[in-house]
């Protein structure tokens, strides 16, 4: 991971109504490395994980890098429920 | 709260047309007519009730639609054997549901007992089956500690907390603003799992769960994550994720559905139950459940692949047909033989077909379903007053109209001049908004006929009789109120017609009738009025004891010569019932009279015609709408009054010869070598004392409802006329012989006459006033 990277925790909740600013959030961070603190997360819902994977989809295609530290265990049981990995939320490209 | 009362009424409008729409569906069904689609509209009616009913917490509603649709489910999968039996049981729980419903609306206690024999009956049903479904329809009343974690299940709360239990209410706060939809949600399955596994050992495999959500999913406050959850807990489950559709980050909505879930569930379980997790959101997703045949897992790579790719193009293909309701799929995948656009994944698709090849007949039902769907745009909601004032205000017009016509009379221009030609005009024009104003208020009979059809069921069942309803012509449109306010005099002449009319099944097999009574209910349009018949194939009138019981009663002087129509006619007597006691079916309270007096108020017509061993008709006729009446303008003693057209045979001056006397005071005339009674309408009314000479007066033949006729004596004939109703009723009060009134071009109030009342009032009306008289001075 580069030195610039951008460390952002994500908020305890992630319900449909942080969907739109997580999205925006993320937007504004385009271009940079960025490195996703989920170690706060209660809850998240099917839509804020489609911000994070089309998140990690965009920056493969930028060739930035985007990386999930410490994922709480409500994190990665949503994952797991929804038949994902957190490897689909990852972008490495250095 | 006003907004929510509205809300709430729109509700309970929806669940009056779903409500039809079962029992409609329900007796196709029973007529054996129905298809798929039929059980699948009756199954989608009673699940929008409940899902409607739960927004309002309207509980003990959404508890019984619950059990309902349980069976309906079991119904629509083949499991239940749609039996005549059932279909009895359908429709009978389609009553309780509707009570329910009403109750719901109007408040009033429900009937506890019935409603739970109902429930036990419709869970009985489910039971009978090897498939558990009944424990999933005993689910609803536990519903409430059904949250309790159960074994395997994440420790994690759930996502959104919109699941209403205790357990995660410590979430509310955080989304005030959510809507309630799943206030009672998604919680009945869970708890029944355990029964479900230890009672059903046969089903071993499992479900191929296809579930794609729409945004609307999300937007309803569900979440996604918490339905695979629950799946998760049936079972051992594999989930497999196509995000393929995700766009990125910059073109997403962050609201929408991109997720695509194929999940291998692996479970004891019912489809019924796999179904009852999505049962909240299943018009919000693309679902697909279909059982699990080569077992858990097995299934190759390569064809898995390609099942997805087929699955992409039929969702492709359901996006198009988006009319189509997500859950009329059957458990299959259907596949049409001629994609409609070349896609990407054709290849595969083929090599597909042998696993995929659902069936040939798929499409055609596809295309029954996408035709049988409702087109979201065909109709409007309206409120009623809008229309009535509509109505009113054309109405006004007509008014206007021929109040402008006749100034243009008098002015006396000329018939053919440019303004007499354009007045013309503007009638035609104004008719044919009438016509087509009246046309928004009028509706078909059906479903009147539809609620008699469970007044037969009940009062046979009270009665221990066996009684088929035949209907015919519940296309027959009338006005809306008409149809409104048929319910309860329709009602009682069908009890009437069973209680009293039809034999008990051993009399009927001794008098060579078949052991089932027939009620046949038939509408028709017959000269601009709606006819309605109620006839039963029973015993017919007993004359003898109607007439004694007249007599009894002082309704009649026991030497008063009546005709067999006369005496049939006495059972609209007021205070006139044969029932020597007073059964629970018909003797509530209202008698013949009642229903005479609610028709009449109708501006209709009620009559009678009974063959002794065949049965008894009742005919009542009524008008089509209750705001305009064709007329033929006429005076009497110096009074104007209109007659209705639709009466009117012909009119003609009466000559000296043709006049005979008949006993003290009747009068007939003859015509065409038979003898028509002659009334003095004038007399009739008492706008006169002395009757007028029928030399000098006009006679206008009427036809009366029981196809007597009579001659009306009027002074003269003005002009016939279309003229707008205005109720006696409603702005005074009921007055004999006097249907309606109406304003006159020339802006004067005249009556408009009630034919039979007329005709009535000087025959057995004046044998009643005769002998109350004579009662009276007694």
């Amino acid at each position: 991971m580069g030195n610039a990277a951008e460390c952002i925790t994500l908020p305890t909740e992630l319900d449909i109504k942080a969907a739109g600013p997580l999205a925006s959030q993320l937007l504004a961070l385009r271009g940079k490395d960025v490195m996703l603190n989920a170690s706060h997360i209660e809850r998240v819902g099917a839509q804020c994980l489609q911000i994070l994977l089309s998140a990690a989809a965009t920056w493969t295609a930028d060739g930035s890098e985007l990386t999930i530290s410490e994922p709480s265990p409500a994190f990665t049981d949503a994952i797991e429920i929804a038949g994902l990995e957190i490897s689909n939320f990852t972008a490495r490209n250095h | 709260m006003d907004t929510m009362a509205a809300i709430k009424q729109t509700f309970f409008q929806e669940c009056e047309e779903q409500l039809a729409e079962l029992e409609d569906g329900l007796l196709t069904i029973e007529r054996e007519e129905g298809d798929v689609e039929t059980i699948n509209a009756v199954f989608r009616a009673v699940h929008s009730i409940k899902g409607g009913a739960g927004a309002f917490g309207l509980d003990a509603l959404v508890r019984f639609a619950h059990t309902f649709e349980t069976t309906l489910d079991g119904m629509r999968s083949g499991r239940i054997e749609i039996t005549q039996q059932i279909i009895k049981l359908m429709l009978r729980s389609a009553d309780v549901l509707s009570d329910l419903v009403r109750i719901s609306r109007d408040g009033g206690a429900a009937d506890e007992a019935r409603v739970a024999q109902m429930t036990e009956e419709l869970q009985k049903a489910c039971g009978i089956e090897p498939a558990p479904a009944a424990p999933a329809a005993a689910a609803p009343a536990a519903a409430p500690v059904a949250i309790e974690p159960v074994e395997g299940a994440a420790l994690v709360p759930d996502e959104f907390g919109f699941v209403p239990t205790p357990v995660h209410f410590d979430f509310a706060d955080e989304q005030p603003e959510e809507p309630q939809v799943d206030e009672f949600g998604f919680a009945p399955v869970k708890i029944d799992f355990d029964e479900l596994l230890a009672e059903d050992a046969s089903h071993t495999e499992g479900f191929e769960i296809r579930f794609r959500p729409k945004p609307e999913l999300y937007a309803k406050a569900n979440d996604a994550l918490r339905l695979l959850r629950e799946l998760g807990r049936m079972g051992e489950m594999e989930v497999t994720c196509d995000y393929s559709s995700l766009p990125h980050l910059d073109a997403i909505d962050p609201e929408g559905a991109y997720f695509d879930w194929t999940i291998k569930l692996k479970t004891d379980g019912t489809e019924a139950a796999v179904r009852e997790i999505f049962e909240f959101v299943e018009f919000d997703c693309d679902l697909e459940v279909r059982p699990l045949i080569s077992g858990f897992v097995e299934a190759p790579e390569e064809a898995e692949k390609v099942v997805k790719e087929v699955l992409a193009q039929v969702a492709a293909e359901e996006q198009a047909e988006k009319a189509v309701a997500p859950v009329a799929a059957a458990p299959v995948f259907e596949v049409k033989p001629a994609a409609p656009a070349p896609e990407p994944v054709a290849a595969p698709v083929q090599e597909a077909a042998p696993a995929v090849a659902a069936a040939p007949a798929a499409p055609a039902a596809n295309a029954a379903a996408a035709a049988s769907a409702p087109a979201p745009s065909a109709t409007i909601r309206v409120d009623l007053d809008r229309v009535d004032r509509l109505i009113d205000l054309v109405g006004e017009l007509v008014i206007n109209q021929s109040m402008l016509a006749q100034r243009v009379m008098e002015a006396g221009i000329a018939r053919l001049s440019d303004v007499a030609v354009g007045l013309d005009d503007l009638e035609h024009l104004t008719r044919e908004i009438q016509d087509s104003v009246m046309a928004i208020r009028a509706q078909p009979v059906r479903p009147i006929f539809q609620r008699m059809s469970r007044v037969v069921r009940e009062v046979a069942d009270m009665t221990g009789k066996s009684v088929r309803l035949i209907t015919e012509g519940e296309n027959c449109e009338v006005d809306k109120t008409v149809i409104e306010r048929l319910a309860d005099p329709l009602t009682h002449m069908i009890r009437n017609a069973i209680d009293h009319g039809i034999e008990k099944p051993e009399d009927r097999i001794a008098k060579g009738k078949p052991e089932q009574g027939v009620v046949r209910m038939i509408a028709a349009h017959r000269s601009g009025r709606v006819v309605i018949e109620v006839a039963d194939d029973g015993a017919g009138i007993n004359r003898q004891r109607v007439r004694d019981i007249a007599v009894k009663k002082g309704i009649i002087s026991p030497d008063a010569q009546l005709t067999d129509a006369e005496i049939d006619d006495l059972i609209f007597a007021p205070g006139f019932s044969t029932a020597e006691k007073i059964s629970d079916v018909s003797g509530r309270g209202v008698g013949m009279d009642v229903v005479r007096r609610s028709i009449q108020a109708l501006g209709g017509r009620i009559s009678i015609s009974s063959r002794p061993g065949q049965g008894t008709t009742f005919t009542l006729s009524l008008p089509l709408t209750l705001a305009v009446l064709d007329g033929m303008v006429v005076t009497v003693a110096g009074q104007t009054l209109v007659v209705p057209l639709s009466t009117i045979v012909e009119t003609l001056q009466p000559k000296e010869s043709d006049i005979h006397g008949l006993g003290e005071k009747a009068r007939v005339i003859a015509i065409r070598g038979s003898f028509i009674p002659l009334i003095d309408v004038g007399a009739v009314l008492g706008y006169r004392e002395v009757e007028a000479d029928p030399v000098q007066s006009v006679a206008v033949m009427v036809e009366t409802e029981n196809q007597s006729q009579c001659a009306l004596m009027v002074d003269a004939i003005i002009g016939q006329q279309q003229v707008v109703i205005k109720s006696l009723e409603t702005n005074y009060g009921h007055v004999f012989g006097v249907a309606a009134a109406t304003i006159l071009g020339d802006g004067r109030v005249a009556v408009i006459l009630d034919v039979d009342a007329i005709v009535a009032g000087s025959r057995t009306e004046m044998a009643r006033i005769d002998a109350n008289r004579k009662r009276n001075a007694a």
